[in-house]
């Protein structure tokens, strides 16, 4: 009969586990959101070209629960993966639409994915 | 005797367990009704002096003499920018992708929970809002989830067994 009840607790504890690990899925202040945050600020969230459509590069809103973002190219081994540090926030840091200057157009013939200039930018949390 | 005690420490840990549980589901991201605005709150701008560039973030509760803390009024509706490091040029999200001319106006969500980004994942906010001077706190949850098996049998239903018109 105990051992009966010693079992039936065991087996409450294993599914106790279960919806633990359920629950803990996402949060904003993980050590991996800081770690992005860090990440983001020692470079720009976009590249080096612009959108012909918009004629600016597009940020692409993604959710923040997007880690990582594939680039394709001609080529072997061309075809990597890089993580998505760069996410929208609050305060204005300034002008939101400068113009053309140091972008470059999508070739012709493009090569690779990046060369679109449509970049990824994590939604806030 | 033993068991008994392996029963009481089994009972002791399920215990432990419900209570962690419950401190893992409250972990909820809180948005409180700070001002967060873009135009500078409060200046005295009748007089042209509405404080530094436009731009600058300013918090409802800074800048109040003697400590004093205040519920301001929370902003009607507040946009999300790029950072980073030596941008060449910063994107706003509403209106994504880029600004629509000056001349067309500019959309306003005025209540957060509604905002189409909220539903980009599985998450739950709770709002705090103060009103009547700080006296009253109302709290608002929102719990973004679309149920697994619901959302597969909606699927079916759009994709196999709708008729397209």
């Amino acid at each position: 009969m105990n051992r009966k009840i010693l079992l039936q607790l065991l087996a409450l504890v294993a599914v106790m586990c279960g919806s633990v690990e359920q629950a803990s899925a996402e949060h904003p202040y993980t050590y991996t959101h800081r770690w992005a945050q860090r990440a983001a600020a020692t470079y720009p969230w976009h590249g080096p070209y612009y959108n012909q459509q918009y004629q600016a590069p597009v940020a692409l809103v993604v959710p923040p629960t997007a880690q990582m973002r594939q680039t394709y190219s001609w080529g072997v081994s061309q075809n990597l993966s890089y993580p998505i540090h760069h996410q929208f926030g609050v305060g204005a840091p300034g002008p939101g639409y400068s113009g053309l200057q140091g972008f470059r157009p999508t070739p012709q013939w493009p090569s690779h994915t990046d060369q679109f200039g449509t970049y990824y930018v994590r939604g806030p949390w | 005797m033993r068991l008994s005690l392996r029963i009481t420490a089994v009972a002791a840990a399920v215990m432990a367990f419900a209570a962690s549980t419950q401190n893992v589901s409250a972990q909820e991201y809180i948005v409180s009704s700070q001002v967060v605005s873009d135009e500078v709150v409060g200046g005295d701008c009748a007089n042209g002096n509405c404080g530094g560039a436009s731009g600058d973030v300013v918090s409802g509760d800074m800048g109040i003499a003697g400590g004093a803390r205040t519920y301001g009024h929370p902003h009607l509706f507040y946009n999300y920018y790029t950072h980073g490091y030596s941008n060449g040029v910063n994107a706003q999200m509403y209106v994504s992708p880029q600004p629509v001319p000056p001349f067309v106006g500019h959309t306003f969500m005025t209540y957060q929970p509604l905002e189409p980004h909220q539903y980009l994942y599985w998450h739950k906010d709770t709002y705090h809002n103060h009103y009547d001077g700080g006296r009253g706190l109302n709290r608002t949850r929102a719990v973004y989830y679309s149920p697994p098996v619901g959302t597969a049998v909606q699927n079916v239903y759009w994709n196999w067994l709708r008729l397209p018109r």
